[in-house]
């Protein structure tokens, strides 16, 4: 039986100890089938064997757990071994330019991590831990995310829950798609950027004239 | 036009790549959805319950339950692999009783009698 088969089985006899357990690992970054984990525990619960509000709860708070896990040691475990490896090559400046990145863009990054492009949600927990995003925005944006994510896939089982297996394939496929699109468009444009002529404007024109002439 | 560096060539390259594989994923995502529209049954794996099966290919429990010589109350909640396991049979053949099962609980062949009552420990046949 694969790890999935086991997994679901283990969710379907022991319920939320199991999927608390799978939520936690996963959000820490351990590649489990967390989406196709809550989209069953929303058949199973349309079935009668789970409680809707229960796996919600049970869900969210799973991982939120786990996204403070990799936060927490990045940032009090990880950064002063970045900062030491840093200092020493010399990219201190690199550093600061990240935590300035994080603090800018941060919470629409770690807020669609969350439940769009799940793949990314343990690295944005490492690098907002790294880069000394602000506990309590990470905090916020880490719940709202978490929470629609896990009434996403949990009310998806619940209203498909005659097809578990087909929503999480397609699910899957989906995210990757949405990553694809995204890491697309930004080296889209770092590209456009490249080719596009060069705009002079009048003011910089009669300057160089007058320096030619 | 401009002349590209490696710099730029490694980014062209990416940009590609990154197409690619969205595509990849895109047809994937599109060929599921079409698959899964025109095809009702999941296939039957070993994480599933009876109950679940019963649900999947709407048919009634209890007729799933008989054909595997199990008590339709209360519902059995284990996987079918540890149903297999207990009854010691491979899954392959508890998979063909139960697709047997399915397909003489659905149209043409008439619709399956009603659950019988639980047995009463107290009360003799």
């Amino acid at each position: 039986m694969s790890i999935t088969d086991q997994l679901l089985a283990a969710l379907l006899l022991y319920g939320l100890p199991v999927l608390f357990g799978v939520v936690v690992i996963a959000s820490v970054g351990v590649p489990f089938p967390v989406s196709l984990m809550l989209v069953a525990a929303g058949s199973f619960a349309e079935q009668g064997y789970m409680k809707l509000w229960q796996i919600i709860m049970v869900a969210s708070m799973a991982a939120i757990l786990g996204d403070q896990i990799g936060y927490g040691l990045s940032r009090w475990g990880g950064r002063r071994l970045i900062l030491r490896i840093g200092r020493r090559l010399g990219g201190e400046s690199k550093i600061k330019k990240a935590e300035a990145l994080s603090k800018r863009w941060g919470g629409a990054g770690i807020f669609l991590s969350r439940w769009l492009v799940t793949e990314l949600g343990p690295w944005l927990n490492v690098t907002s831990g790294i880069a000394r995003y602000p506990w309590r925005r990470f905090v916020f944006w880490d719940v709202l995310g978490e929470v629609l994510w896990v009434v996403l896939y949990v009310t998806l089982g619940y209203i498909f829950s005659d097809r578990v297996q087909a929503i999480a394939d397609i699910l899957g496929n989906l995210a990757w798609v949405i990553l694809g699109l995204i890491i697309a468009t930004i080296l889209g444009w770092k590209l456009f950027r490249y080719f596009r002529p060069v705009r002079v404007s009048a003011e910089k024109t009669a300057v160089l004239l007058d320096t030619a002439s | 036009m401009k002349n590209l560096g490696w710099r730029q060539w490694a980014l062209v390259l990416a940009f590609l790549s990154v197409l690619c594989f969205t595509g990849f994923f895109a047809v994937r995502t599109v060929r599921d959805a079409i698959y899964w529209h025109h095809h009702q049954d999941e296939p039957i794996r070993g994480w599933m319950s009876v109950g679940y099966i019963a649900h999947s290919y709407h048919v009634p429990p209890h007729v799933l339950y008989q054909a595997l010589g199990l008590p339709h109350k209360p519902p059995d909640k284990r996987p079918l692999r540890e149903i297999a396991r207990g009854q010691n049979r491979p899954m392959d053949e508890v998979r063909a009783v139960l697709m047997d099962a399915i397909v003489h609980a659905r149209p043409p062949y008439p619709p399956p009698p009603p659950p019988p009552p639980p047995a009463d420990p107290g009360r003799s046949p």
